[in-house]
């Protein structure tokens, strides 16, 4: 029996760190958020917002993409997961095997706005044509009225949330073309834009400016109104994952996002209110 | 003629399927993982062995096609003493993954060389440098020439998978074929958050008849995870049975250093008719995540452990091993 002490001892240890392990989580007063490009520029803005009410807590922000946010806390290596997009069957069922019981809470709603180069004379698209133009079947302007100029197709990574939204609201089953450029990041897709004169791309709301022209999208414009309303056909929630129902300072942190304050730096980073 | 029929219908599907897909591949992910290792044995008090080793050196390439047809190439290369260059080279995995050929919602049918979902062995991270038991034990091998279904059930509750495999694992393929295919099914259900229950069961009829059976649990709360495994199998009218526990403690919730404090406990009776056939492992050690990717998974990592089998034959004597092993991955994206 002497040689399976040590085996005992052990497991004992482990028992006990089992039930004292979650007052150890409780202690922290500052809060770490990762993931969503697209809800990036929401939440700098919020917690710097939020840091000047609540000084005794930090709250510290990382991008990375939808599926980094939500692996991080399934992880637990964050406090909360921004995405753009709703969490995957599989990746629900790893958190829960490993004990987090993954929570939504939505902040915001976004239009994905579909841009081109401020010179392009093309005004509006049909989500058909949309679709056809990034599986390939469209590869000329002038087939939609522009000038004969080859479309560059641009498009967000297959990690991101954006592009599974586009993929589910305009793709419907087919797939991006082989040569089309996949960039990490909203704001890279902007700027290809912006300097590639006969580029297409697809940014969240918040990512327009005047150095691209937003598209109408069957008729209608991408704008704070349409996505509200419901009529403009890209759009999509932006949520905050959380472990269980939000506690503490994390509760503290999405209560003032959406609140009347938090909720009116949503409209000025250029998304759409839910409240 | 009525099996055949069914298979006929189901090429056809398929291949209706495929048939748009243009198969240049779109993105491909290419990745390596080596795993060093150092493994001192002793036996009655003396040395036994005392030798560095590549234990294996996964070359992967993985293409995405479009967001329904993937595939996983994956060879292993290792050294051996068995063969006279000391080096050897085996297929590991060889499949394509199509999503949703069936009306099944998160569902995939992998063809080729695929995962043998099977008790643990399917999913084992070698959190403990030994192998998951149907594998130690010759029960189930990780990987089998064959066809899976597999599919997820909705809302995160779980999986389930059915394969049609040779029965021979990838190691003996090529030689005396089997005559009768092997059936799996496997399924882990997840009730409540950080409770998984599973079981997997296969059969074949070849030479011999053979079934196998297992029941995996899986507890998991805060920087505390345990497993659990019962394993039985008869096969020409032995039957073999026995169970694995492992406690694993994480410490970087609790101290900020990445360790993993493991512990196995391994029970093994390879004819239940026979009374001093059995053995134990116990096993103890610890995992250092050293370097992470952004998605948490390892990169460089380092294992300690000892390990001591305890024989139930008395005139057997108790093997003592230390194995320290580096486990270091990169990949890349093109």
């Amino acid at each position: 029996m002497k040689k399976f002490g040590m085996f005992s001892l052990i497991s004992v240890f482990m028992i006990l760190a089992c039930f004292t392990g979650s007052s150890v989580f409780a202690a922290s007063k500052s809060l770490t958020l990762t993931g969503s490009t697209t809800v990036l520029p929401i939440v700098q803005r919020e917690a710097e917002a939020f840091m000047d009410v609540y000084e005794d807590i930090s709250v510290s922000v990382r991008g990375g993409g939808s599926g980094v946010g939500i692996a991080a806390i399934i992880d637990g290596r964050t406090d909360i997961a921004n995405s753009s997009r709703a969490i995957q069957t599989k990746e629900l069922k790893t958190a829960r095997e490993k004990g987090v019981n993954v929570y939504p809470n939505i902040i915001a709603q976004d239009g994905i706005a579909v841009v081109v180069n401020p010179g392009n004379p093309i005004d509006s698209i049909t989500v058909e044509d949309l679709k056809k133009i990034y599986t390939g079947e469209i590869g000329n302007w002038k087939e939609l009225g522009g000038p004969a100029k080859a479309i560059v197709v641009i498009s967000r990574d297959f990690s991101s949330g954006t592009f599974e939204v586009f993929k589910e609201l305009v793709l419907k089953g087919g797939k991006v073309k082989d040569d089309a450029l996949m960039l990490t990041s909203n704001k890279a897709v902007a700027t290809t834009v912006t300097e590639t004169p006969y580029a297409i791309g697809y940014v969240g709301l918040g990512y327009l400016s005047e150095q691209v022209k937003a598209l109408k999208v069957d008729g209608v414009k991408p704008t704070e109104e349409t996505v509200r309303m419901g009529k403009y056909k890209l759009s999509r929630p932006l949520f905050m994952y959380t472990n269980g129902k939000p506690k503490g300072s994390i509760k503290t942190f999405i209560d003032f996002i959406l609140s009347s304050a938090g909720q009116r730096i949503v409209k000025e980073a250029g998304f759409v209110p839910v409240k | 003629m009525k099996e055949f029929g069914c298979l006929v219908c189901l090429v056809i599907q398929f291949l209706g399927f495929v048939a748009p897909v243009n198969l240049k591949g779109m993105e491909t992910k290419i990745s390596m993982t080596l795993w060093n290792r150092y493994t001192a044995e002793m036996v009655d008090g003396e040395p036994n062995k005392s030798a560095f080793t590549l234990e294996r050196g996964y070359f992967r390439v993985e293409p995405t096609f479009n967001d329904k047809v993937k595939g996983r190439f994956n060879i292993d290369v290792f050294s051996s003493d068995k063969f006279t260059d000391g080096a050897g080279l085996k297929l590991k995995y060889a499949y394509l993954d199509f999503s949703n050929v069936l009306p099944i919602p998160e569902s995939s049918i992998n063809v080729g060389l695929v995962k043998h979902y099977f008790g643990t062995i399917y999913d084992w991270e070698y959190i403990s440098i030994e192998k998951a038991l149907e594998d130690k034990e010759g029960v189930a091998a990780s990987t089998d020439y064959g066809l899976a279904l597999f599919g997820y059930i909705p809302g995160g509750y779980g999986e389930y998978e059915i394969s049609v495999l040779n029965g021979e694992g990838y190691k003996k393929t090529g030689g005396n074929l089997d005559k009768e295919p092997e059936f799996a099914g496997n399924i882990r259900i997840v009730p409540l958050p950080g409770v998984t229950l599973g079981g997997s069961v296969l059969y074949e009829n070849d030479e011999s008849e053979r079934l196998a059976y297992a029941g995996v649990g899986h507890f998991s709360k805060g920087p505390f995870e345990l497993w659990g495994e019962y394993l039985v199998q008869d096969k020409s009218d032995v039957t073999s049975s026995g169970f694995m526990v492992m406690p694993i403690l994480k410490l970087k919730s609790l101290t900020n250093i990445d360790v993993d404090i493991v512990g196995r406990f391994d029970m093994w009776d390879g004819n239940t008719d026979v009374t001093d056939d059995g053995h134990m492992v116990v096993i103890g050690g610890l995992n250092w995540n050293l370097v992470r990717d952004e998605k948490n998974a390892p990169q460089v990592f380092l294992q300690i452990q000892g390990e001591k089998t305890i024989f139930e034959d008395e005139i057997k004597s108790d093997i003592n091993r230390l194995m320290i092993q580096l486990q270091w991955s990169f990949s890349n994206t093109i």
